[in-house]
Formats: C-alpha cells, structure tokens, sequence
C-alpha cells in the first residue's frame, strides 16, 4: 500500500465522521472543565469515545467508502491498518483536548492524562474494531472486551501504581487486536 | 482468451444464495445478465468484480483467482454499485482524488481524465455518474455494473469504449439496453 492510498482513506475516513470527531473532543472538554480529580473520568469517558468512533467504522454506516475500500486493489490488513488509526487519532485528540483544558484549570492531574490515558485508548479503540466485523452476542462481547481492556489498564496504572507494566499491558493488546482486526477483514464476507 | 471466466460460480451463505452461473467474457466484450432478485444481481456483479468470493465453482479475472490473488483482480475490473453517490458537486475533486490514491493513480491526470469523462456524460446525473467516473480513472480492462440505470445506457456505452462490459439486472426490459 502506497502512503498515498492510506493518508487518502485515512483522510476520507476522518472527512465523513467529522461531526462524531468534533462532538466527541466537544464532550472531552465539558466533562474536562467539570471532571473530579484523578485520571478515571479522562481514562473511561476517551475509551468510550475511542469505542463508539470505533463502532462507526461498521461496514454499512458509510456504504460508498466501503465499497470503494473493497473494491480497491488492497490487502485486508492494509485496509485494517489504515481503518484503525481512524478510532486512533480521534480518542487521542479527545484526550489530548481534556489535558490541556486541564492545564487551562492548573489541574494537576494534567500529566498524568496525558502519561496514562493515550496508551490505554489506543488498545480499547483496536479491540473494539474487531466488534465492527461482527453481529449479535459476539459484537457486545468485543465491546465488552475493549472496556475490560480500559478497566485493566486502569487497574495497572491507577490502583496498582505501574505505569511501565500499563504500557506493556496495552502494546501487547493493541498489538494482538489490530492483527486479529487485519485478518478479520482480509476473510470479510461484503454481502 | 477470456477477461472474465466463470464456472458453476456460486455464492451461498446463511443470508444470501446466487447462482451457478457459467459464463465466459472476452476483452471487449459486453454481457447483460437477469437474475430472479436484486439480491442476486448484487452477488454476481461482486463475484465478477473479484469483491466477493465463489463459494463453489471458480472464477478467473484475467489469470486470476478471487480467493488467491484479488488484489490483481481488482486491479483489472472495475466495480460500480447500484446505489447513487450523495455528493456536493464541490466534492467531486475530493472524491477523484481519493480514488486516484486508492488505485495509485496520478492525482492530476486522474482529474483531467474525470472532467473529460463528465463531459462525455452529461445528461446523466451525478449521483450515478460519479461513481462511474470514479471507477474508470483507473483505467480498468473490465466494467462490472451492478443494475445500472437503463435511461442512462446510452452514456455509459460511450464512457465505457472499448472496455469489456458486464452488467447485472433485476428485469430484462433493463438487460435490453445494455446489449
């Protein structure tokens, strides 16, 4: 794949779901300027955000840009890498606009959001990809999955105060979940 | 030897059925199938595209398999849905250039090739042109059109030329303009 096609479908990508990108950073900055202390409100609110721009990536939600992916001369984890830094980018814009509305507010949990949010979004964004594939009872287990994902880097980072083992934590599903979401999507059945 | 090769092609799965169907194209060429539903020929017009996979039977696009190498099939047909494209007319550089860096094709020649090819279209509307337009900038040897609208056949001959032409239908009173 050249870096062409995947900053053009990146970019088609961000283009259609503009409006569901801007409400989410909107929503980032009202709870920012009402949150508690800590890092729980920025973790779960941007995994959530990270799961339901995710969810938009459903084939079907935008029929004219699946189409033109499927018929395009691409290899199914092409497609998967290029989709996933979609849910990526957004979650982590989310984020970085809730740390700095901290910032604004001399917060002090400010980089402590920005240390142990992005990790744990990114991996809770890539799991719940693989649900976009899917119908029924296996789709909410991998929504599940992606909160589960969040709850247990929360765990790491927050409860048991280990950032260094949240990070691997997080690369390791990441890593796992963009490989399964690839080869998902390389067997997709169109119809 | 034939561009599109189909052999007791057929496509089932726990929602949808299509075919066997048997047919050979050769470059040039132009089909118009009818099939008993829409459903059916939205299957076929994929399999043929190399986007969706015979389950049974095979089917060869150029020398290629759809289950094995459909990157290269997809690089021979070009595949345009039946559904119109909701598009601003300020979108449609936009969307040129997206299909240009899909199919690696050079942004500024694809552009020149889409103005030519609106002209050659007008009288068809948009939302049926564009992805039309879109799917010949990539030059494609084979045209694969799921239930085109038969008012415009017209046009869309004159765009196609000399590339190979299948196209699926619903009625046959459609098929009829097609061949």
């Amino acid at each position: 794949m050249t870096a062409r096609a995947f900053a053009g479908m990146l970019q088609a990508r961000l283009y259609v779901s503009r409006r569901l990108v801007a409400y989410s950073c909107g929503c980032a900055v009202l709870v920012a300027l009402a949150a508690p202390a800590g890092v729980t409100a920025p973790l779960f609110l941007c995994s959530l955000l990270g799961i339901v721009i995710a969810l938009d990536q459903t084939p079907g939600r935008h029929r004219h840009l699946d189409r033109c992916e499927q018929s395009a001369p691409l290899f199914g984890r092409e497609l998967a890498r290029a989709k996933a830094l979609v849910p990526c980018i957004a979650a982590t814009l989310a984020t970085l606009l809730f740390a700095a509305t901290q910032f604004a507010r001399n917060a002090p949990d400010a980089p402590a959001t920005l240390l142990v949010v992005p990790p744990a979004v990114i991996a809770c964004a890539l799991t719940a990809l693989s649900a976009t594939t899917r119908r029924g009872a296996t789709r909410a287990l991998y929504v599940l999955l992606a909160f589960a994902t969040s709850a247990g880097a929360y765990a790491l980072a927050v409860i048991a105060h280990n950032y260094p083992a949240e990070l691997a934590f997080c690369v390791i599903v990441a890593f796992l979940a963009l490989r399964q979401y690839g080869e998902t999507l390389a067997r997709f059945d169109p119809i | 030897m034939p561009l599109l090769r189909m052999r007791d092609a057929s496509f089932a799965n726990t929602t949808a059925r299509a075919g066997p169907l048997t047919l050979d194209l050769e470059p040039g060429g132009r089909v118009a199938l009818t099939f008993a539903s829409s459903q059916e020929a939205t299957i076929v017009a994929l399999m043929a595209a190399g986007i969706a996979k015979a389950t049974t039977g095979s089917v060869f696009i150029g020398d290629y398999d759809p289950r094995l190498q459909s990157v290269h099939c997809k690089r021979i047909a070009g595949f345009v849905p039946h559904e119109p494209l909701q598009l601003d007319e300020g979108d449609f550089p936009r969307y040129i250039a997206y299909r240009a860096a899909l199919w690696n094709v050079e942004a500024t020649a694809a552009q020149a090739c889409a103005r030519l090819l609106c002209e050659r279209l007008e009288g068809m509307h948009e939302a049926f042109s564009y992805p039309l337009i879109g799917a010949l900038i990539a030059t494609p040897q084979l045209i694969v059109l799921d239930r085109p609208q038969p008012a415009y056949a017209a046009q869309i001959l004159r765009a196609v030329e000399g590339r190979a032409l299948l196209s699926t239908h619903a009625h046959p009173s459609n098929a009829a303009a097609f061949t």
